[in-house]
């Protein structure tokens, strides 16, 4: 039985398996029931002590589109025991597969592997968006949003990609990825090693040649960086140039406010403000990282911003991962234990609309348009139901709601899986209970006040002694180039 | 006159008031009203320390208030067009109306309203005075006889013989009347597990509007966890401790009781459902507990009857309720 007044604390693990380094963050999260004595209890996360931050080490890859699963393995095993952590210690947290490495030909194999021998905690993979988004939690840019009343722009560059995510007291006003990075020319012996494709097209474009074995002082090198920086400021502005879409992966920005305040966080940030000088380094660069970093400090036209240093540099990332992922369940839910945790259920978004008579007009259709988005094979992936924007809602209300629930649930293509469903307001106990007493033949998984929307993934892991369920909200997308 | 009629026309202003306050939010200048530095901070009037003369004793001294010194008014007017409100730029003016926006979104409590000179605006003066008067409804209002006729619940007394008493009698509330007794006596079944009990107590209206959702919930929340149920009646002007004298006559383990609570200005009606294991004579008052703030705005109703539930389970394993509950609970 829960008891929401005990004390918890729980064991959360980053992880951030970047282009060029790994690195990996412990930390312990403190449980309390905020509301008062005479208050259904409302459980959060009350306070988050980092136990131990690995070095950052160079990521091991077999070749250059394959990582070392073996060698990331050895990485996570040998920190776990340097941090005196038992990988069954941890029930949450996140692995993130940041910038270049998520189009690696392995990545979604070695997400799988890890999940299961890094501990039994959620695993999140970051598509750019929200990797800029974790970047921006864990510099500090998002938490000083919320102060200063300014647009502030986060931007996380490493080795492969610069994630830009935008904020204003702490609402995301957009995001955008580009292929800057330190890696993308490398250098071995003073000579250029290897050429990332979007810079051989940017310098194609724009008339320069350069060549594997040609020397690290080329001017078509310091042609790149400087570029980088001017394609980065005009990116900023959203003053996009045709010739700028090279550099572009994905989307064009998306934001509508003007920029105030730019923050730099990842590897180049390292370069520039020197945070883990007095660090043993373990991982060695020879690539345009610095030369990045410099032309980034020179150019005229990002000086038109306000420059903030951030909280964390190269470890942004895997402090957003390992302290911002998990959200916490209310505290009044319905969960089958047995059926949890719960791993990379996608999520589907129902809008009531505030209104009950449209909701239910168009309510069946809601289980067919969930099962063509994500089984459209009928192999019987399962997925969650959420129920947004629900009108108040009366016991009557609540049990016709739970029929129809019900209903749809049993029109998937293997209806005998749990029923999950994902309550935006305060409802998931009695919704969950009337469903019980209505005898469904099916496990139930009812929670709520959790945000998400359709395209979302979610974890649910293990119910702890208070009776709530951490949950990582994630999106799975795989760039591909 | 009417009272109606008071009302129907301060709800009519309030509601005139409101649309045309959001159709001119242009026009409005809210932004110098806050910058407005209403008191000097020098220090006004008698300066120096007034010393007791000597007087009989007994004489009483009044210092004086209203004449001595002449005030500097001056200090103390509004000066809406001076540079203090012009020298701020318009993103900062804006950003702080939005900060207002966030903050009057996170709390139902009259904050950020402004002001006409130092008095409340006529809008947010006549709100609080319809808030006022649905308060004083709740307390006086009678709950509709269909609507325990519809949840099947029939209708006991205490020993309060009406709202007057009931307000300057609390421990008449606290007791059954003689026919409620034998009433309940013939009715109810003996030694239930759960015995639930519904009473208007500072607000009718918190039962009429939560009542059923909460009661409905509560039973299939008890149904679900095989946990047996009494015959559940209505205390008109019943306290909570009633729920003692109920306890002495039943015998049952635990007593749910949905009240409903003193009224505030924010809500009218807000429900508490005080909950205790083995209420008997003599029960101390921590070992009753409460779920309070249910109503619309707080605790939905339903999702409060689902909870209900779960810690009256709790209350049943540990054998206690209230402050014992917490610390055999550990």
């Amino acid at each position: 039985m829960s008891n929401f007044n005990k004390h918890e604390t729980i064991i959360s693990a980053g992880i951030d398996i970047g282009t060029s380094t790994t690195k990996l963050i412990i930390s312990r999260f403190s449980l309390r029931n905020v509301a008062g004595a005479t208050h259904v209890p409302r459980i959060e996360i009350t306070d988050k002590e980092i136990l131990y931050k690995s070095p950052v080490f160079r990521t091991p890859l077999q070749d250059a589109v394959t990582i070392d699963v073996a060698g990331v393995q050895q990485i996570i095993r040998t920190e776990y025991e340097k941090a005196g952590i038992q990988p069954s210690q941890i029930e949450t947290g996140a692995v993130i597969i940041t910038g270049e490495t998520a189009t690696k030909r392995n990545a979604s194999e070695m997400l799988h592997q890890l999940s299961d021998e890094a501990g039994d905690f959620l695993v999140a993979t970051a598509g750019p968006d929200l990797e800029g988004i974790i970047a921006a939690k864990g510099s500090g840019s998002y938490e000083s949003s919320g102060k200063s009343g300014q647009v502030i722009a986060n931007i996380d560059i490493g080795g492969g990609t610069a994630n830009i995510a935008v904020f204003k007291d702490k609402q995301l006003l957009g995001t955008c990825t580009m292929h800057i990075g330190g890696r993308l020319i490398e250098f071995e012996h003073g000579k250029v090693r290897t050429i990332s494709p979007s810079v051989e097209r940017l310098l194609q474009d724009q008339g320069y040649t350069l060549q594997v074995g040609d020397p690290k002082n080329a001017s078509a090198v310091s042609f790149v960086t400087t570029y980088m920086a001017e394609a980065m400021a005009r990116i900023l502005k959203k003053e996009v140039q045709a010739q700028d879409r090279v550099l572009l992966l994905g989307h064009e920005p998306n934001w509508l406010q003007p920029i105030d305040t730019i923050v730099f966080s990842g590897g180049i940030s390292e370069c520039m403000y020197h945070h883990t000088s007095g660090e043993v380094q373990i991982a060695r660069y020879d690539d345009i990282g610095m030369q990045l970093a410099e032309a980034l400090l020179q150019n005229t036209s990002l000086q038109h911003f306000t420059w903030q240093e951030p909280v964390e540099t190269v470890r942004a990332t895997v402090l957003g991962a390992g302290t911002q992922t998990t959200e916490i369940s209310g505290a009044t839910i319905q969960i089958a234990p047995h059926e949890l945790p719960l791993k990379n259920i996608p999520i589907y978004q129902y809008d009531f609309g505030e209104n009950l008579e449209i909701g239910f007009s168009r309510f069946e259709d809601a289980v067919q348009q969930a099962v063509t988005l994500y089984d459209s094979a009928k192999e019987g992936q399962n997925f969650a139901l959420y129920l947004s924007n629900l009108p108040y809602l009366g016991f009557r209300d609540v049990q016709r709601l739970a029929k129809a629930i019900v209903q749809i649930m049993n029109e998937r293509p293997r209806p005998e899986q749990p029923i999950i469903l994902v309550i935006q307001s305060d409802h998931a106990k009695v919704i969950g209970q009337t469903l019980a007493a209505l005898q469904v033949k099916q496990s139930i998984i009812c929670i709520d006040q959790i945000n998400v929307e359709t395209g979302d993934y979610i974890d649910i892991g293990n119910a702890l002694t208070s009776g709530v369920v951490p949950v990582v909200v994630k999106t799975l997308t795989f760039h591909t180039t | 006159m009417n009272e109606d009629l008071i009302q129907q026309i301060t709800k009519m202003v309030v509601e005139k008031l409101e649309a045309a306050s959001s159709n001119q939010t242009i026009q409005q200048q809210p932004t110098n009203e806050q910058k407005v530095e209403l008191f000097s901070r020098r220090p006004i009037g008698q300066l120096e320390v007034e010393t007791v003369k000597k007087l009989p004793s007994g004489a009483v001294v009044f210092h004086s208030t209203t004449e001595g010194p002449k005030r500097n008014i001056s200090t103390v007017k509004p000066k809406p067009t001076t540079a203090y409100g012009n020298s701020k730029s318009k993103p900062q003016e804006d950003l702080e109306e939005d900060k207002l926006a966030e903050y009057r979104k996170k709390t139902p409590a009259r904050i950020g309203v402004g002001r006409a000179g130092s008095r409340p605006k006529t809008k947010t003066w006549l709100q609080f005075r319809l808030d006022h008067a649905a308060a004083v409804d709740a307390v006086y209002g009678e709950v509709r006889d269909d609507l325990l006729e519809q949840l099947g619940l029939f209708q006991v007394q205490s020993k309060v013989s009406d709202k007057e008493e009931y307000i300057r009698r609390p421990d008449l509330g606290r007791k059954l009347s003689d026919e409620a007794r034998a009433l309940i006596q013939e009715r109810c079944k003996k030694s239930p597990v759960v015995q639930i009990v519904a009473s208007n107590g500072l607000s009718a209206k918190a039962i009429e509007e939560n009542l059923e959702d909460v009661y409905l919930s509560l039973q299939q929340s008890l149904n679900n966890l095989n946990i047996d149920m009494g015959t559940t009646f209505y205390v008109d002007k019943g306290r909570v401790a009633v729920m003692d004298d109920i306890g002495e006559l039943l015998q049952p383990d635990v007593v749910v009781m949905l009240i409903g609570e003193r009224p505030g200005l924010v809500s009218a009606e807000s429900l508490s459902a005080y909950i205790c294991y083995k209420p008997r004579h003599g029960t101390i008052e921590a070992d009753r507990m409460v779920i309070s703030n249910i109503h619309k705005g707080g605790i939905p109703p339903v999702e409060a009857g689902a909870f209900l539930g779960t810690v009256i389970q709790k209350i049943l394993k540990y054998e206690a309720s209230g402050v014992s509950l917490v610390q055999k609970e550990g």
